[in-house]
């Protein structure tokens, strides 16, 4: 019985997840055809997806990535700090209404934006109201759509880890500080922060990562024009069918991935090693 | 004490406002679901209140049938991941074999990492290779991995604070495994396999990015009918469908959360 509570999910995690992966693996080193391939092995794929245009597609999509991601932690830790230590009973019901959006459908989230952006919408229509703006405003299409369009799908997901390396971190800690003569932001940054490093790196991961791939917010808020690597990626597969280019940009994506998990492991690294 | 509380005033309107740029939109895309829009189609400005959106999308065939599609596919998908998930979940935590632990878990973290358009066109390329025909069965299968992982996440959260003490002393008592399983185990974990299940269900119903690739024109999704209608500038019915689906995300989790409170406290 045992065994088979490991082998039931193992095996078919291997069918539906670990055999495509490494299909994909060995379809980026085959040799492209016309609409098929022949398995082989070459480089060539990988030499095309990181030249010329496509080279600074995948700049672009890394900066997005990490800039969204980092925008997204820095503005979930300010409300996950509050709810953790300031928000006493409330705390729970805070978090639910914080995480209630990212369970709705992510379409309906970015569709809306659609129309708040757009020249006509809400914040054309405040901001002429107010006498900022005279021209109309059609921010749909631009690079600032994506960005707002994906941090804001991303932040319950940045709150939710540092909630609770925030509300782990015993009173007592920042109490001794402050007895100490550390002021706010001292204590802050130098007693809240470090403890919570690992909590922070964890929202880091869970929006960064997913944001290398981002597919339909560029889609619908950015025209489909400012073009990230998973919509190139939708193009070699559904249009020019150059499936072991497509494999290539895919690795590629998991390599960025792999760095960037790399990166933020190293920050929480020493974390849980014993004081010396 | 006094900058103390200005401190916590301050945090205290960074979390209201953040609660407001989450709730706008979602309210926005519900009262512009009642906007008449101009010719059929949506527009930013508010034209006058109508339901006639609604009544469209409802008389939309093809939308009627992706919503079923979906919900089809979804329970599936839920029931799959319900099982498979929690005992992807327990196996991480208490299986004997420390190897097994670590791939079982190491699998889970790939799986979070992994981006979803990755998974999508490795799946896709999958079924060509071995000459499966996209289908209903396919996207459901698709949809696994990823909901499969909620679920594993949510379980061993809750093993790991179960008293392993509670198995051994079955196993003391002379119970065979399937006893332990079924009369300490699966009632300690039954709160967060439900949890897991409807929260698999709900992003399962969601799918927009494996759902895209997945799908043919027979056997749609309604985030992918909707998501492929934008194209074609945005209806209004657009935006009723999606505020349907909003409700019923919303009875749900409301369903999911009554059914967590149930089971917690007996």
């Amino acid at each position: 019985m045992p065994h088979l509570l490991a082998a039931a999910p193992g095996l078919w995690l291997t069918a539906v997840f670990v055999a495509p992966l490494l299909l994909t693996v060995a379809l980026s080193f085959a040799h492209p055809g016309f609409g098929d391939v022949t398995f082989g092995f070459t480089l060539d794929n990988y030499r095309t997806a990181l030249g010329g245009l496509y080279a600074q597609t995948f700049v672009q999509t890394v900066v997005l990535a990490v800039g969204c991601g980092a925008l997204s932690v820095l503005l979930a830790m300010p409300i996950a700090y509050f709810i953790a230590r300031h928000a006493g009973r409330f705390a729970g019901a805070l978090l639910a209404a914080i995480l209630l959006p990212y369970f709705s459908s992510f379409l309906i989230r970015v569709l809306s934006w659609q129309v708040i952006l757009a020249s006509g919408g809400p914040v054309d229509s405040v901001l002429h109201a107010l006498g900022l703006l005279h021209a109309p405003l059609d921010l749909i299409g631009t690079r600032a759509a994506v960005v707002i369009g994906i941090v804001y799908g991303y932040l319950p997901i940045a709150v939710l880890p540092q909630y609770v390396v925030f509300s782990r971190i015993p009173r007592s800690t920042t109490d001794a500080a402050a007895d100490l003569g550390a002021g706010a932001w001292r204590r802050f940054t130098s007693v809240v922060l470090p403890l919570a490093r690992p909590g922070v790196a964890t929202a880091a991961l869970l929006t960064a990562v997913p944001m290398l791939g981002e597919l339909v917010v560029p889609q619908l808020l950015g025209g489909g024009r400012g073009l990230l690597l998973g919509q190139l990626l939708q193009t070699q597969y559904v249009q020019s069918q150059n499936y072991a280019l497509g494999s290539a940009i895919a690795v590629l994506i998991l390599v960025a991935v792999g760095v960037l998990v790399a990166l933020l492991l190293r920050l929480t690294r020493g974390f849980d090693e014993a004081p010396r | 004490m006094t900058r103390l509380r200005s401190t916590r005033a301050a945090l205290g309107v960074v979390c209201a406002l953040g609660l407001a740029v989450l709730y706008l939109p979602l309210l926005l895309s519900v009262l512009y679901s009642f906007n008449q829009g101009i010719d059929g189609r949506q527009t930013a400005r508010l034209t006058g209140w109508s339901l006639r959106a609604y009544a469209d999308a409802w008389q939309d065939d093809s939308l009627r049938s992706a919503a079923l599609t979906g919900l089809q596919v979804a329970l599936v998908v839920a029931a799959v991941s319900g099982l498979l998930g929690s005992a992807w979940g327990y196996a991480m935590v208490r299986h004997a074999s420390a190897r097994v632990r670590r791939a079982l878990a190491g699998l889970g973290y790939l799986l979070v990492i992994m981006p979803e358009v990755v998974l999508a066109v490795s799946l896709l390329q999958f079924a060509g290779r071995l000459g499966v025909p996209l289908g209903f069965l396919t996207l459901a299968a698709a949809h696994t991995p990823m909901t499969m992982v909620v679920v594993a996440l949510i379980v061993r959260a809750r093993v790991l604070t179960l008293d392993r003490r509670l198995e051994d002393a079955g196993r003391d008592l002379g119970a065979s495994e399937l006893r332990i399983l079924g009369d300490i185990v699966v009632p300690a974990l039954l709160p967060a396999v439900l949890t897991g299940t409807v929260l698999a269900f709900t992003f399962s119903f969601d799918d927009v990015v494996i759902s895209a690739f997945l799908t043919t024109p027979s056997v749609s999704t309604l985030p992918v009918y909707l998501y492929s209608s934008l194209n074609y500038g945005t209806a209004p019915a657009v935006y009723a469908a999606t505020t349907a689906v909003l409700a019923l995300t919303i009875v749900v989790l409301g369903i999911a959360g009554l059914l967590h409170r149930a089971t917690t406290v007996t």
